[in-house]
């Protein structure tokens, strides 16, 4: 194949996966029609997490006003939130919860589009930036978790990073170093303190949210561009307008999840889940309280971690971030039926450890 | 037999105050969930140290204090233990001292003896209720939390109403809003068509 082949065919490809001459109000709106089936409400998973990273964006910018990013004050500024400012409660605690029904929107998100086959050809790129934001949205709960700097929050941090340096132990040579020296770059230091927080602190409020806002802008760019996939093997009996029909039952759907969310936060602080010492704040001199884990959307991954052993978690977790990124192309031929019943068992595996982690735990290790 | 034993043992070593770790074990078991001396103690790590709220970082002002304190034998003395907080200050001038070193030896019955509707931090969740279960007395943001919501919901029923009226009258002309634009919209088009 000649060079000119080549690129010609490149060109093809991108103009089928980024049709330009579909970006107008016309076709990405106007024009655009919803399938309407049995699997419709997957259709509004994507948005309803956009409306809870909408909404982490809002009370976290609101946080900021008040937040300290140091280790001497980081755990006095969120206490002084949360029991002096005017709604500093409220707005610490929809911001808590947002993260956790943020996640599990973009979990619910990932395995309908799964279910439905919405990476299919030409929504490669959609599945990429989707994947990328998961990614991203874990990245998010993991440098906020060490931010109100108390004793659950650091603990879990150092667990988490030195997990990091573990997988050097499996690389051969010079290799074996890298993990080490990644860990030593996210810390800062020798171990977690102010370099971490001061890092922490930069990606969660600075990186995250401007990568975030560029891959989102291609994902959204790219599902209004090629619309929104089939969903189902039958031909769908009723297509319905994308503005206003659609549209506007997304906006009723983020009615219904901002009353949700206002009630949890209004009524149910987040960190009554957990034992009271764990919110003290960290005391590098004193010992460390009993029930350190990390947030629930790390149980999937840190309760096998606890009872298998490591290297069996590191391929598991390769193939399976692997398999996540190559889906559009591995499951190209894969019927909707057998993608469903993949989803259902990620779904399944996903929940037991979620809600039975602990008791699967105590059940082996006693 | 075992308690007055303990009573008399106490007060040779009042000079030796310790937390009553007793308590803490029972609470940990009943409840399931980990805590620790700052349920009752103004220190965390317990009263004896140099650090905040410790024996070694008292002022004169303040062991004298202590010292009433310790003397608080019987119900009602109005103590304000420096070493305490507000909810182990509670216990004794609820109980007296004699009845808490008493109680050793059956930590479950604090709960009993404390005020039924005693409730510290006014989250609707009585104290000897927040005792038993690990919670922390003190904090309102730290309870059952089914029972913080039942009790919060109750509470805030009103702003939840006006919030769910916004929230609805905002959607509802939002519906209206749109199908006006999209309605507006088609029209600039068929117009332009023609």
């Amino acid at each position: 194949m000649s060079l000119r082949d080549q690129f010609a065919k490149t060109q093809a490809y991108l103009a089928e996966r980024f049709p330009v001459e579909k970006m107008n109000y016309a076709s990405m709106v106007e024009k655009k029609e919803v399938p309407v089936h049995r699997l419709s409400w997957g259709y509004y998973m994507g948005g309803l997490a956009l409306f809870f990273f909408i909404m982490q964006l809002v009370t976290g910018l609101l946080l900021l006003f008040y937040y300290q990013p140091t280790v001497s004050d980081a755990h006095a500024s969120v206490e002084y939130i949360t029991n002096h400012v005017p709604g500093g409660a409220l707005i610490r605690n929809l911001h808590a919860w947002g993260s956790s029904l943020m996640i599990a929107t973009v979990l619910v998100h990932l395995l309908t589009a799964f279910a439905m086959k919405a990476f299919g050809k030409p929504r490669e790129v959609t599945w990429l930036t989707g994947v990328a934001l998961l990614g991203i949205v874990f990245a998010f709960g993991f440098t906020g978790y060490l931010l109100p700097w108390h004793q659950i929050a650091v603990n879990a941090t150092k667990v988490g990073l030195q997990s990091i340096e573990m997988v050097g132990q499996y690389l051969p040579g010079a290799l074996a170093r890298w993990p080490t020296a990644i860990k030593e770059a996210i810390q800062g230091e020798a171990t977690v303190g102010q370099a971490t927080l001061s890092r922490f602190f930069a990606i969660h409020v600075i990186v995250l949210p401007l990568t975030v806002f560029a891959v989102l802008a291609g994902h959204l760019i790219s599902v209004q561009l090629h619309g929104m996939s089939r969903g189902v093997d039958d031909p769908p009996k009723r297509m319905e307008k994308f503005f206003p029909t659609f549209f506007m039952k997304d906006l009723q759907v983020w009615g219904m999840a901002f009353m949700i969310l206002f009630i949890l936060g209004l009524c149910v602080p987040f960190e009554s889940f957990s034992a009271y010492p764990l919110f003290e704040p960290f005391d590098p001199q004193g010992s460390t309280p009993d029930g350190i884990k990390p947030e629930w959307y790390f149980y999937f991954v840190y309760y096998p971690l606890e009872l298998l052993p490591f290297w069996v978690i590191l391929i598991g977790q390769h193939i399976a971030i692997a398999v996540l990124a190559l889906t559009p192309w591995i499951f190209r031929n894969t019927s909707r039926r057998t993608l469903r019943v993949l989803a259902v068992a990620a779904a399944l595996y996903l929940i037991v450890m979620t809600v039975f982690g602990e008791t699967i735990y105590k059940l082996f290790k006693g | 037999m075992r308690a007055p034993l303990i009573l008399i043992f106490s007060i040779i070593a009042a000079t030796h105050v310790q937390a009553y770790s007793e308590f803490q074990k029972f609470v940990t078991a009943n409840s399931g969930r980990p805590v620790n001396c700052a349920m009752c103690h103004a220190n965390h790590d317990g009263p004896e140290g140099t650090a905040p709220g410790q024996i070694g970082r008292l002022t004169p002002a303040e062991q004298a204090e202590l010292g009433r304190a310790r003397a608080a034998l019987e119900p009602g003395a109005n103590i304000n233990s420096p070493i305490l907080n507000a909810f182990g200050n509670h216990i004794v001038n609820s109980l007296g001292k004699k009845k808490v070193l008493e109680l050793r030896v059956a930590p479950a019955e604090l709960a009993k003896l404390l005020p039924a509707d005693g409730d510290l931090d006014g989250d609707g969740i009585p104290d000897a209720q927040e005792y038993l279960a690990g919670t922390n007395p003190l904090d309102k943001n730290d309870g059952d939390p089914w029972r913080l919501f039942q009790n919060n919901l109750k509470r805030n029923f009103t702003q939840i109403l006006l919030t769910l009226a916004a929230t609805v009258a905002g959607l509802y002309s939002l519906n209206h809003f749109l199908h006006g634009f999209a309605i507006a919209t088609r029209s600039d088009d068929e117009s332009e068509e023609s």
